[in-house]
């Protein structure tokens, strides 16, 4: 139950972030919609978690099974957004460096 | 002998024309990068007396200083120096650093907040961030200067024409004095004065360089 409540409040915050985020035009209104709907299925999953254990089990997955699962997704998320970070930051280069080109072609004409 | 100095600048309308201004007698030429400012920082600082180049987007201050460095270098200087735009150097001071190469002394000169003069330097930077970042320089590159972030150096042509730097933001300092020692440039350290009019870099900042650092290497 503990758990339970302080994972709601983590929520809250993040959503008082977006909303912050949003006044201060930092996202559009997709972004928005799309962490504010991500966000609010958390907050229901939480809300609802006993029921979602049922229906695990239900579908005949054991708690073990489920927890490797988890492990395995997180180890994807975190080698996709390393993947994605190095992606930026070549991307940014190249940018830079375009950046660059115009800068010094403007001057010398 | 040509010398030019180069000075990022981003929103620096409150000090780049008294900077320029002061830089000036010092130097034969004045380069400032405007870093896409939204203010009249290249305005003020082509009124000053400066040559301007400017930055359609925004891209940092270690982008600004390589394209203010390549721009010098394209316009035959011998002494590029690297100068900031928020008045916290002390253009009296442009002389003692170039000196060494001029004299031969030395191929590049790095200014020193940590040397006989004194500077305002907030204590959580002196005490703490500055000695973590000589640890990281000494652990991780093998340098061991008194300064591991100066912004205050002068390059003779041929160390300027060797550097390339590659992290667009404040990493920058420490690539380049990595780079300095990967190709066996003879450096040498002069006190240099800093006036803090902001707090500048914090801890949060220091951590950010280590990890643009470490990502530049991977995508190297």
């Amino acid at each position: 139950m503990l758990q339970q409540i302080l994972a709601l409040f983590i929520i809250v915050f993040f959503l008082i972030r977006l909303f912050d985020q949003k006044r201060k035009k930092q996202l559009n209104a997709n972004e928005f919609l799309i962490w504010l709907i991500f966000w609010l299925l958390a907050a229901l999953a939480i809300i609802f978690i006993k029921q979602i254990d049922q229906l695990v089990a239900w579908l005949g997955f054991s708690g073990a099974a489920i927890n490797i699962l988890v492990y395995i997704v997180v180890l994807v998320l975190v080698y996709v957004v390393f993947r994605m970070r190095l992606t930026i930051a070549k991307m940014d280069k190249n940018i830079t460096e375009l950046t660059r080109i115009v800068t010094l072609r403007q001057k010398d004409k | 002998m040509k010398i030019t100095c180069v000075i990022p600048a981003f929103n620096e309308e409150k000090n780049i024309f008294q900077v320029v201004t002061q830089v000036r007698p010092f130097v034969n030429e004045i380069i400032v990068v405007d870093d896409c400012s939204q203010d009249k920082t290249a305005e003020l600082a082509r009124r000053a007396g400066a040559l301007v180049l400017k930055h359609a987007i925004n891209r940092g201050q270690g982008a600004a200083l390589q394209t203010g460095t390549d721009y010098a270098l394209k316009n035959q200087a011998d002494i590029i120096i690297h100068f900031d735009a928020d008045n916290q150097f002390r253009a009296s001071e442009i002389a003692e650093v170039v000196e060494p190469l001029i004299q031969g002394r030395a191929e590049t000169v790095l200014g020193s907040r940590f040397l006989e003069k004194k500077s305002n330097l907030p204590w959580q930077k002196k005490y703490l961030i500055m000695p973590l970042a000589r640890l990281v320089n000494r652990l991780f590159f093998h340098i061991t200067l008194s300064d591991p972030q100066s912004g205050f150096r002068a390059l003779n042509r041929a160390t300027a024409e060797k550097i390339k730097i590659n992290n667009d933001g404040m990493a920058h300092c420490s690539e380049i004095l990595y780079q300095l020692f990967r190709n066996k440039v003879k450096v040498e350290e002069v006190p240099i004065t800093v006036t803090y009019h902001q707090y500048g870099q914090k801890f949060s900042g220091g951590l950010k360089i280590i990890t643009d650092l470490l990502i530049q290497k991977i995508i190297k």
